[in-house]
């Protein structure tokens, strides 16, 4: 598939005026997005729809697509097939998704209207989906565009080759009004043709440029003895007639000939259309063969019509009233030279199918006399060179169905793309601009958090067919409704946005993803990613990243230690503070003193249920173990506070008392230069217990808030400890960004009795960070939500840090050491003083 | 009847007689047994074998078929893994009794050790005399019958099957409850004395599981995975990862589980360069054709090395984690490169063996799925001790993938939350070690080389362990390893990078001067030819892929691995999405991914000038990042990572 050719290895630079976003680190293309011809952001508008975001929705989609809302019905989606979902259980109904959109928001949007500001003009031959896009991108980059157009509206085939139960006109206009109404410098020149109305020379000298986009307007003829019966008649003709509003009465049996979109769409006209009561697509290969887009023919045979496959018509007859098509039966032979296995005459299998038309769609070709009479027609095309969509006069682009044969409106748009780019840079004088590449952007929309996203089918839309008065041409397909479309987006993989994990990155998993689809014959694209590969990636580890809790891991028991089982052995948490005051959890909780009451009591509940004790200004409640903190302006000394935790500088004046025997007495540091004074202050004072404080503001508003504690203050402590010999001889409880069970154990490992969690169990309550600095309590907890989450969050800690001591092989939280541990980072090294892994 | 006396020949030399006896019908009478180990380990032909003395360690351990009769006492490990057949011992037995059982019946006349039928899960295991602690550890089946007093903590943590205890229950273990005997299952009971002529009047307590801590109460809310970037590295201390963790665990009380690898940034291979600029050269279309990438790897000992067309091999991972089908795809692209597959902890299965031509087979302390047949015909045998992703951890599979068919071939009840044994039954220590490796060169006749799993930890006094015990060579995993279900913190905060525990492991070897002696796959987040050729220059001799197999066959790296409905097909036991995944086109797929890291490695070695990856070596590498310089000793050159904007500025 072309989506994994060596492009997405060696990504070709698009061109610097278009927003390209494929040099970002956290994103690839999605695979669905580089078959797209006109590169469109499918996941971001997926991810908004399933967000309910409709209008950024329709940007993403209609910022490269300007017929959007024609797309969403009968786009071939060739995103479809590419779809990594695909191969699971079905591709992403991206296109329905899309009719959905546009359904929902496609006539509102009323967009700012582009003035026109460069001097030179460009004459644009045909106003089909080529030439209107070309248009359009012309226009938006300032030029007057001229769009010279044969028949009386705007659209090409678009307006005359589509049956309106595919598309209705209004959907068309839609597109059509959105595209006029944006570029003012759109001129329209209805009912002129190219050498009728006006003349190539003519444009040459009107316009500083001219695109030729002047479509495959006619069909091509059987070339079959008996065609020129005018009962037999080619499929664009046909459409053509019945889009202009015939209704004609058919004969009872119809032969459609040829398998493309035209034959599919004329069979399923003439099948509306009164008289006709059998409808036969006959086509010359096998029905695996058949080029008609799956959907398009699963819509025929649902509609009743016949395809009788390997059969070849050889000749039309007059058969009375009646007309005999003679035809062979086919069987497929050796590869043509496009690779597709040619069909080969059954001898003696000739044989007759009677019918009263015959409908042709054996494909299309241009036709110009003018032009022709120039030279510049390959016989059925305008000549012209697809890689700068030049034709032989320099001034002159061509682009679209005819120059490059009959295609899909999704290609024509991209050829109208590149040839806008060509002739925007031959406008501004530069002669060799870079090769065009289809742009891919992102939005960079977050993953769809839908539980069932791997479970959810896909959702065909309801199919009605005929409809109950098929002449009218109601429409074949419904649009999703909200809820349908949103199961749908959620299905989406999301193979362009980064994955959780870093080895295996978005861009890491594509590379594999080539690898796994290169031949290992082809040299050139494994050269590719050799190169690709060889590439550093970033340093993770810049100069100037603090030291952190995460940048320490833990050395797992493995021969040399014998694992404790984290599922099933036992691993005590409970420790005590001096040897007075049993923890049944080495934890505290902090920072309620402010919060709304009912929170202050709902926590209070969880921490009692615990066994857990608060460190505040404040007493939690009655029944929670109170360490006081006391501040110089503060209260006063608590009798009911099972230890009181002295701040502030000048401690060495506070008058420190024990209010009753057991009370237990500390000191907070908040300062690494205070640790030399606080330190043989507190042994000599035989303090039970220093709390060191990580983020330098312990009485403060959510101070953990203000990012990555200080890890230093635990490491010195220490170290004065260990010079003093006085290791043991006071329990430090740690304050500051433990977020988890695994911070509580890196820090018991370094040396600390205890911690306090503050931000984290806010959070795990239901606070909600504002402003970067401070927790509030506006989610729709209720009380026992909130103490029940607090006992979890305790719960999960405790649980959390034991699984830590267990791996390591300890059957005791408090046994962890620093030996345990190792860095990853050299900061983190220095900050803790343990080795950098590897290192011993 | 034969006589084979073990003061004349070695256990060794036995055990081939013995075999050969038993194929030839033909009932084997031991002498001077003199409590040697092994004896009677690996048959599998009918054979009756009465040993007059006792036996040591693992007595008619991984058999089939087999009627064993010990005079007098025996050591731990009776009847390990032991199919059909029975043992009847006249003494006591040590601890372990029973461990690991597939069915058989074992009788043992007097009192047997701690921690008897542990990991059990079928057959009949009993005792006339007294049991010690824990008899009946984490059983998944069969049935116990202790005449005598239970020891402490019967039926600890059992997670299916039955203990009848005749005398007193000392103390239940966790998990385990007292409920009714039914008049059939005593029938049967007595019946089952009857044929052993145990006599015995009393009646019998039966213990069971009791059902609590088989499934997690709360299951966790599954959310697709926050990209690594918005919590990793330079962001906010109270990340989205941060505020998420914390909303899920307030919610569950517990840990969380997660499937893939580690979220963050650590440490990597990445983040060395070759000294060479290999840049800009080109090396031609065919720089395999020009390097002999052929590696042997096992072989040191004397066994049969697994024969690598390149010094690649997958990494282990179960069918369990994985469908049947990705394990399937695996093996079939192992064969079509030429190097091995590994079956991870959940057994073999035959799809597994037919589509891969060299496998090794995995064991790890539940036992699940091990068995002689297959040990037989595995090409290599594995001891896992620990992998990088979860190290200290047993696997972890959630009940959703605990499929009928699934808990049948590992032996086990379906439907649980299975959380396997972090240890082997067996294996508590380097001495027990040596014991349990020589069981397995027993019973597979030393042909097969036997390797350990590590998860990285302390490497480098793991490593000189594991020179003692006489492995042939050693999996090495670094904490990028991946893991279809373990808890999350586990996954980013216990173990060493892959860059450092191959750093370690090198020193331990150079520091007891056995280099030669060991051989080292190194794995963990090992993703291309490039990363491979890195490993390899620092010191390693061969890698492993898992991961990256697995994203070559499809796998979209979404990380919701232990949720079991995989929407690719590969991490699933559900038929409606195993039928997503094909088979012979993701074979395809991975085969190529492997060809492309061939062609990678060809392509390093070639422009290094060398014609030999043994000829990679660490003086053509640099280390780009300060950490990295630290980790392997390399030169600090950060110049080095210049070259390739350069080269683009140049073009550009």
């Amino acid at each position: 598939m072309a989506v994994y050719d060596i492009n997405r290895i060696l990504v070709p630079d698009a061109p610097p005026e278009y927003e390209d976003h494929t040099a970002q680190t956290n994103y690839v293309p999605a695979p669905c997005q580089v078959a797209c011809p006109v590169g469109t952001d499918a996941p971001s508008y997926l991810a908004y729809i399933w967000e309910g975001k409709f209008e950024q929705a329709f940007e993403a989609i209609t910022s490269t697509n300007p017929f959007s809302s024609i797309c969403g019905r009968v786009c071939d989606a060739p995103c479809e097939p590419a779809c990594r979902r695909t191969d699971s259980d079905g591709p992403v109904q991206i296109r329905n998704l899309k009719r959905f959109i546009m359904e929902k928001v496609g006539h509102q949007y009323d967009p700012p209207p582009i003035p026109v500001s460069k001097k030179q003009t460009v004459g644009v031959v045909g106003a089909g989906p080529a030439g209107l896009t070309a248009a359009h991108d012309l226009c938006v980059a300032g030029y007057e565009v001229h769009v010279y157009e044969m028949t009386d509206r705007l659209g090409g085939l678009m307006i005359w080759g589509i049956p309106e139960f595919r598309c209705p006109p209004a959907v068309i206009q839609e597109d059509i009004d959105r595209l006029t109404n944006r570029c003012l410098g759109l001129k329209t020149h209805l009912n002129t043709a190219l050498g009728d109305g006006v003349t190539l020379d003519q444009l040459k000298e009107r316009h500083d440029a001219v695109l030729l986009t002047i479509g495959a307007w006619w069909g091509k003829r059987m070339q079959i003895p008996g065609e020129s019966d005018d009962r037999v008649v080619d499929g664009v003709s046909f459409l053509r007639r019945i889009n202009g509003g015939e209704r004609p009465t058919l004969p009872a049996t119809v032969v459609v000939i040829g398998g493309g979109d035209v034959a599919m769409d004329a069979c399923r006209v003439a099948k509306r259309l009164p008289g006709c009561k059998h409808v036969k697509v006959i086509y010359r290969r096998g029905p695996d063969e058949i080029p008609a887009r799956s959907i398009e023919l699963a819509g025929a045979i649902k509609e009743g019509i016949e395809f009788i496959y390997n059969t070849q018509q050889v000749a039309v007859e007059p058969r009375g009233m009646e007309l005999s098509l003679r035809c062979v039966k086919t069987e497929l032979g050796e590869p043509d030279s496009d690779g597709r296995r040619r069909p080969v005459e059954v001898t003696g299998s000739e044989h007759e199918i009677v019918c009263g038309m015959v409908i042709a769609a054996v494909g299309q070709k241009s036709e110009s006399d003018d032009l022709d009479q120039r030279g510049m027609m390959l016989p059925d095309r305008v000549r012209a060179d697809f890689d700068g969509m030049r034709t032989d006069d320099p001034k002159v682009f061509a682009a679209g169905d005819g120059a490059f044969g009959g295609s899909t409106i999704v290609m024509a748009m991209h050829h109208g793309q590149r040839a806008a780019y060509y002739v925007k840079a031959f406008l501004e004088g530069r002669q060799n601009p870079m090769p065009y590449r289809t742009p891919y952007r992102t939005r960079h929309v977050p993953v769809a958090q839908d539980l069932e996203w791997e479970k959810l089918p896909l959702h065909e839309p309801e199919f009605f067919g005929l409809g109950e008065k098929p002449i009218d041409f109601p429409e074949i397909e419904s649009t999703y409704s909200y809820e349908t479309a949103r199961r749908e987006a959620a299905r989406c993989y999301r193979c362009d946005a980064e994955t959780g994990s870093a080895d295996y990155s978005v861009q890491h998993r594509e590379d594999i993803f080539s690898m796994a689809r290169t031949n290992p014959m082809d040299h050139a694209k494994l050269q590719a990613m050799f190169q690709r590969r060889l590439r550093p990636r970033q340093n993770p580890f810049p100069e100037g990243r603090p030291a952190v809790l995460d940048d320490l891991t833990f050395l797992p028991a493995n021969l040399s230690r014998l694992v404790i089982d984290p599922y099933r052995e036992a691993c005590q948490v409970s420790t005590d503070i001096a040897a007075k005051y049993e923890l049944a959890q080495p934890f505290f909780v902090t920072g309620f003193d402010n919060a709304p009451a009912e929170v202050r009591e709902a926590v209070a509940a969880g921490l009692k249920a615990s066994n857990c004790g608060s460190v505040g200004v404040k007493a939690m409640g009655e029944s929670v173990p109170w360490f006081q903190l006391v501040t110089p302006t503060g209260a006063v000394p608590s009798k009911d506070a099972t230890a009181l935790i002295f701040m502030g500088e000048a401690f060495e004046s506070i008058e420190i008392e024990r209010l009753f025997p057991d009370q237990l007495i500390g000191l907070a540091v908040s300062s690494l230069a205070a640790l030399e004074r606080v330190i043989p202050y507190a042994l000599e004072q035989k303090f039970d217990m220093l709390l060191l404080d990580g983020t330098a503001n312990l009485d403060g508003e959510w101070p953990e808030l203000a990012g990555a504690p200080d890890l230093r203050i635990l490491r010195d402590a220490i170290v004065i400890l260990r010079r003093l010999k006085q290791e043991e001889a006071i329990d430090l409880v740690y304050f500051g960004g433990v977020r988890s069970g695994t911070d509580a154990a890196k820090l018991i490992a370094l040396g600390a009795k205890a911690v306090v969690f503050g931000a984290a169990v806010g959070l795990a309550v239901g606070g909600e960070i504002v402003d970067g600095n401070t927790l509030r309590f506006v989610s729709d907890y209720s009380d026992l939500d909130r103490s029940q989450a607090t006992v979890n969050i305790i719960k999960a800690s405790s649980g959390e840090a034991s699984m830590m001591a267990r791996c390591t092989g300890k059957t005791k939280l408090q046994n962890l050491e620093p030996e345990d541990l190792r860095s990853i980072t050299l900061a983190t090294a220095q900050a803790t003083g343990i080795p950098l892994a590897g290192r011993h | 009847m034969v006589t084979i006396d073990l003061a004349k020949i070695p256990v060794r030399e036995a055990n081939e007689r013995i075999r050969q006896y038993g194929a030839e019908g033909q009932d084997v009478e031991v002498i001077n047994p003199d409590a040697r180990h092994h004896i009677g380990v690996g048959l599998t032909a009918e054979i009756n074998v009465k040993i007059r003395g006792s036996a040591g360690y693992f007595c008619a351990g991984l058999t089939d078929k087999v009627h064993f009769e010990v005079d007098n006492n025996v050591g731990w490990g009776l009847g390990d893994n032991i199919y059909n057949g029975s043992v009847v011992v006249g003494g006591n037995a040590g601890a372990i009794a029973g461990v690991a059982i597939r069915g058989a019946e074992l009788v043992i006349r007097g009192n047997m050790g701690s921690r008897a039928g542990q990991v059990m899960k079928a057959g009949t295991l009993c005792c006339a005399g007294n049991a010690n602690f824990m008899a009946g550890y984490m059983m998944y089946g069969g049935r116990i019958i202790i005449l005598g007093d239970s020891g402490e903590r019967v039926g600890e943590d059992m997670a299916g099957g039955e203990i009848y205890v005749g005398g007193e229950v000392h103390s239940l273990g966790s998990d385990a409850q007292i409920v009714d005997v039914d008049g059939a299952e005593l029938d049967d009971i007595r019946a089952f004395l009857d044929r052993y002529e145990l006599k015995f009047k009393g009646t019998f307590k039966k213990v069971v599981n009791a059902g609590k801590n088989l499934r997690y109460a709360t299951s966790e809310r599954q959310v697709r995975s926050i990209p690594f970037f918005t919590f990793s590295g330079e962001t906010d201390y109270w990340n989205a990862k941060i505020q998420e963790d914390l909303y899920i665990k307030s919610q569950i009380g517990r840990y969380r589980i997660r499937g893939y690898g580690g979220a963050r940034e650590l440490p990597h291979l990445s983040d060395l360069a070759f000294k060479k600029d290999l840049s800009q050269s080109d090396h031609g279309p065919d720089p395999v054709s020009k390097v002999n990438m052929y590696t042997e790897i096992g072989g040191i000992n004397g066994a049969t090395p697994l024969k690598l067309s390149m010094p690649v091999m997958i990494a282990p991972m179960s069918y369990g984690a994985l469908s049947r089908s990705t394990k399937q795809a695996i093996g079939m692209a192992s064969s079509l490169s030429s190097i091995a597959e590994n079956t991870g902890e959940g057994g073999m299965s035959d799809a597994q063996r037919d589509a891969a031509a060299q496998l090794i087979f995995q064991c790890l302390g539940g036992r699940l799925g091990w068995n002689i047949y297959d040990m037989k015909r595995a090409n290599g045998l594995e001891i896992y001790i620990s992998q990088g992703a979860k190290p200290g951890f047993g696997g972890q599979l959630m009940a959703k993938k605990v499929t009928k068919e699934l808990a049948e071939i590992r032996g086990i009840p379906p439907g649980i939350d299975l959380r396997s044994p972090s240890r082997h039954p067996d294996i508590l220590g380097a001495d027990d070690l040596v014991i349990k490796v020589e069981e397995f060169r027993e019973a597979t006749s030393y042909k097969l080389p036997v390797s350990v799993k590590l998860g990285a930890g302390r490497v480098r006094d793991d490593m000189k362990i594991a020179v003692k015990d006489g492995f042939d060579f050693v999996e090495l995993d670094g904490m990028q390893g991946s893991t279809g279900a373990g808890g999350a913190e586990v996954m980013e905060y216990v173990g060493i990078p892959t860059v450092a525990a191959i750093m370690e492991a090198l020193d331990a070897l150079e520091e007891i001067g056995v280099r030669d002696k060991m051989q080292i796959v190194l794995m963990g987040g090992i993703r291309d030819g490039i990363d491979a050729a890195k490993a390899l220059c620092l010191g390693s001799d061969a890698v492993g892929y898992g991961t990256s197999t697995i994203i070559a066959g499809g796998c979209i790296a979404c990380m919701q691995c232990h949720v079991g409905q995989c929407v690719t097909g590969i991490a699933t036991q559900d038929p409606e999405h195993e039928k997503r995944y094909q088979p012979a086109i993701e074979a395809q797929n991975i085969h190529r991914f492997l060809e492309s890291v061939r062609w990678q490695i060809a392509t390093v070695t070639h422009a290094l000038g060398y014609t030999d990856v043994k000829q990679l070596n660490r003086d053509d590498l640099v280390a780009l990042t300060p950490e990295a310089a630290a980790i392997t000793r390399l030169p600090y050159e950060p110049g080095y990572r210049d070259r390739h904007l350069e080269l683009k500025a140049k073009v550009g």
